[in-house]
């Protein structure tokens, strides 16, 4: 009985707090004083604090504030521009024309990012404009942009697994290495939804491109080089296992600077601005930990977790139906709230129920990832809609609607991760077993 | 002055808070010369925070030439680490300041006449969480100095080092016999000087919480800016 009540407890003092707009760490810690005072008889304040010092100083989590920063510089670097001139020549022959330069920039960028926002906002900063100049329909620019860009989280790096490796105890070199071919194939997912569009709908294509020879695609595209060359060393490091995932995210922040500096892009203005917002940035993504941790401790205390894993263990629930109805779950969850914060709230009791379950962790962070990046893109609260919004002064409304056959996509793709979980765990186990 | 402790962290900011809601046109000129000095606190704490990630990515390339090199560089994760938590909690005041905190804002923003007042609420609940916060960091803090509790990791500095810091926390009269016990060799870092930074930073955060409060009820709106959508 007592379970049942301190489910009931924590729930509706979670919602209280959350729903009053308390800020989301400091909800989550208010939350776990509760328990902590209504539960146990420990010292709360005590447990709280070493708990918190022990996570908040913690050696992994270096990578999130790097990587955070990384993003930030070459967010102020001329990207955008080289971005569009540079995919541009290679797209414009491929049914649905330049739509496809807002998923390839999209995937590339995601993967010198680890935030979605920024994708979206460096990416659409060129491609909205141009593809509007060029006659491309409004809802396709615009829901193709908004599904794209939710790549961010999932291709490495990703702060969304940082987050998830650190409230779990996982590797995050092998979270990042799992993400890389669902994020290709979630790409894939969404390019063919551009080629379906460009032979259904015949009526709606845009000017075709001049042509260009070959030297000058490559002339054009220049420019993408050195970015690439910063994607294969932060990945590439990881990969061949010369650098932590916290030293490869040194590397691309002195990569982004030099990249930066040749460009003429980096100034002392621009220096601080991303290292200001990088502490920001961080500091709020600290706060969420802080308090998810405390939240952890509280709800350790209770037993809840690993009753509630005991319990649905007794349903004898098939992993399947288990995921689908996590799935559900994250999606109600993720129209509330933002995808970190709905990743490290359900962690201390989720990450028991599929350990019990026998689901492999790292594939379910790449599952987790793709349920939270249906929820950038769901109103009432979907990030991505915010940021389209200052960006096109379209209605929320408007812009979810085009994102909807992103989301069924995204959808598709958890129905591939289950079938094939392979995609997820191949190139962490190919790695594993080489470290071994 | 025989007040419980929670009387001085929870009742008197509210009374004071409160107060000033009460009379804002009082309230007002005696409170913005404050105001001004904490809106340069905060942004000083972040500016500190900004060096603390500079730190991380120095200590990390450290790290990756020393091991290049096969130089030994013991501790360079835990002191990683501890520029980690520097970084976190000098930034929480700043990140706060800036609206990049966070936050559900679906009721917040569904009705004019309600925004205020929920906003109110929200910032008292927060402002006494983070006092409480604010309250077991010094404690842990503290603790952690009274029982010398020293790092798990390979991780040293040198003495001088602590004996620097100690004189910004003691009396004058105290300084001399404090630098003649201070030897040259270097001792496992204590858990009290990392651990600093989570006090000061905790503080801030609270002192920031309040202070909003009190710009939120004296004018009727919120101080806090957001920087254009990035």
């Amino acid at each position: 009985m007592t379970e049942v009540a301190a489910t009931v407890i924590f729930l509706v003092a979670l919602f209280a707090l959350l729903g009053s707009s308390v800020w989301v760490g400091l909800a989550l810690m208010g939350v776990a004083w509760i328990g902590m005072e209504l539960f146990t008889t420990r010292p709360a304040g005590d447990a709280m604090l070493t708990t918190i010092w022990a996570s908040s100083s913690s050696w992994t989590l270096t990578a999130l504030p790097l990587f955070i920063w990384m993003g930030e510089i070459l967010y102020r670097t001329r990207l955008s521009e080289d971005m569009f001139r540079g995919l541009a020549p290679w797209m414009k022959g491929l049914p649905g024309g330049l739509l496809h330069t807002n998923i390839a920039g999209c995937t590339v960028f995601a993967a010198v990012s680890g935030s979605s926002a920024a994708t979206l906002t460096t990416v659409g900063k060129m491609s909205i404009p141009e593809l509007r100049a060029r006659g491309y329909p409004e809802y396709m620019i615009i829901g193709t942009l908004a599904g794209a860009a939710t790549l961010g989280l999932m291709i490495p790096p990703s702060l969304t697994l940082i987050v998830y490796g650190v409230s779990i105890n996982e590797s995050i070199t092998q979270l990042f290495m799992a993400g890389i071919i669902p994020g290709l194939v979630l790409a894939g997912l969404f390019m063919s939804y551009i080629i379906g569009w460009h032979y259904l709908r015949p009526g709606e294509h845009a000017r075709p491109e001049p042509r260009m020879t070959y030297g000058e695609m490559f002339a054009e595209s220049r420019f993408l080089i050195p970015v690439l060359c910063l994607v294969f060393a932060v990945i590439g490091s990881m990969y061949f296992g010369w650098a932590t995932a916290t030293e490869a995210a040194a590397v691309g922040v002195i990569g982004a600077l030099l990249l930066a500096l040749f460009q003429g892009s980096l100034t002392f203005g621009t220096f601080t601005q991303s290292l200001m917002g990088a502490t920001r940035t961080s500091a709020m993504i600290a706060l969420i930990l802080m308090g998810a941790a405390f939240l952890s401790l509280a709800m350790g205390f209770t037993g809840l977790p690993r009753a509630l894993a005991a319990y649905i263990d007794t349903l004898g629930l098939s992993p399947i139906t288990l995921i689908a109805a996590l799935t559900v779950f994250y999606i109600i969850l993720g129209m509330f709230l933002d995808g970190i914060s709905s990743v490290v709230l359900t962690m201390a009791i989720v990450e028991p129920m599929i350990r019990q379950a026998g689901i492999d962790v790292i594939w379910f962070g790449i599952f987790i990832v793709v349920v939270v990046e249906m929820a950038q893109v769901t109103p009432p609260i979907g990030f991505n809609l915010f940021v389209l919004q200052g960006m096109t002064k379209h209605e929320i409304g408007y812009i979810a609607k085009t994102a909807i056959p992103m989301v069924l996509l995204m959808l598709v793709m958890v129905i591939i991760l289950v079938i094939w979980p392979e995609l997820a765990t191949w190139l962490p186990d190919t790695i594993r077993q080489r470290g071994s | 002055m025989g007040l419980p402790l929670w009387v001085w962290l929870f009742v008197l900011p509210t009374l004071i808070v409160l107060a000033a809601g009460l009379a804002p046109d009082r309230a007002r000129p005696l409170l913005r010369p404050l105001w001004r000095v904490l809106d340069g606190v905060y942004l000083g704490a972040g500016v500190i925070a900004a060096c603390g990630m500079v730190t991380i990515l120095l200590l990390i390339v450290a790290q990756m030439v020393a091991r290049w090199s096969s130089v030994a560089f013991p501790g360079s994760t835990d002191f990683a680490g501890y520029a980690m938590a520097a970084t976190s909690f000098f930034a929480l005041a700043h990140a706060l300041t800036r609206g990049a905190h966070i936050r559900v804002s679906v009721f917040l923003n569904m009705t004019e006449g309600t925004k205020f007042w929920l906003d109110a609420l929200a910032t008292f609940i927060a402002a006494v969480t983070a006092t409480y916060f604010a309250r077991y960091a010094i404690k842990t803090n503290a603790f952690s100095a009274l029982l010398n509790d020293r790092t798990q990791g390979q991780d040293m500095v040198p003495e001088w080092v602590l004996s620097a810091v100690l004189t910004l926390g003691t009396w004058p009269s105290d300084w001399a016999q404090l630098w003649a016990e201070t030897g040259d060799e270097w001792v496992f870092t204590p858990l009290w000087l990392p651990q600093l930074p989570m006090s000061i930073g905790t503080i801030l955060l609270a002192v920031a919480l309040w202070d909003y409060l009190s710009r939120l009820l004296v004018n009727r709106e919120t101080a806090i800016v957001r920087e254009a959508v990035e």
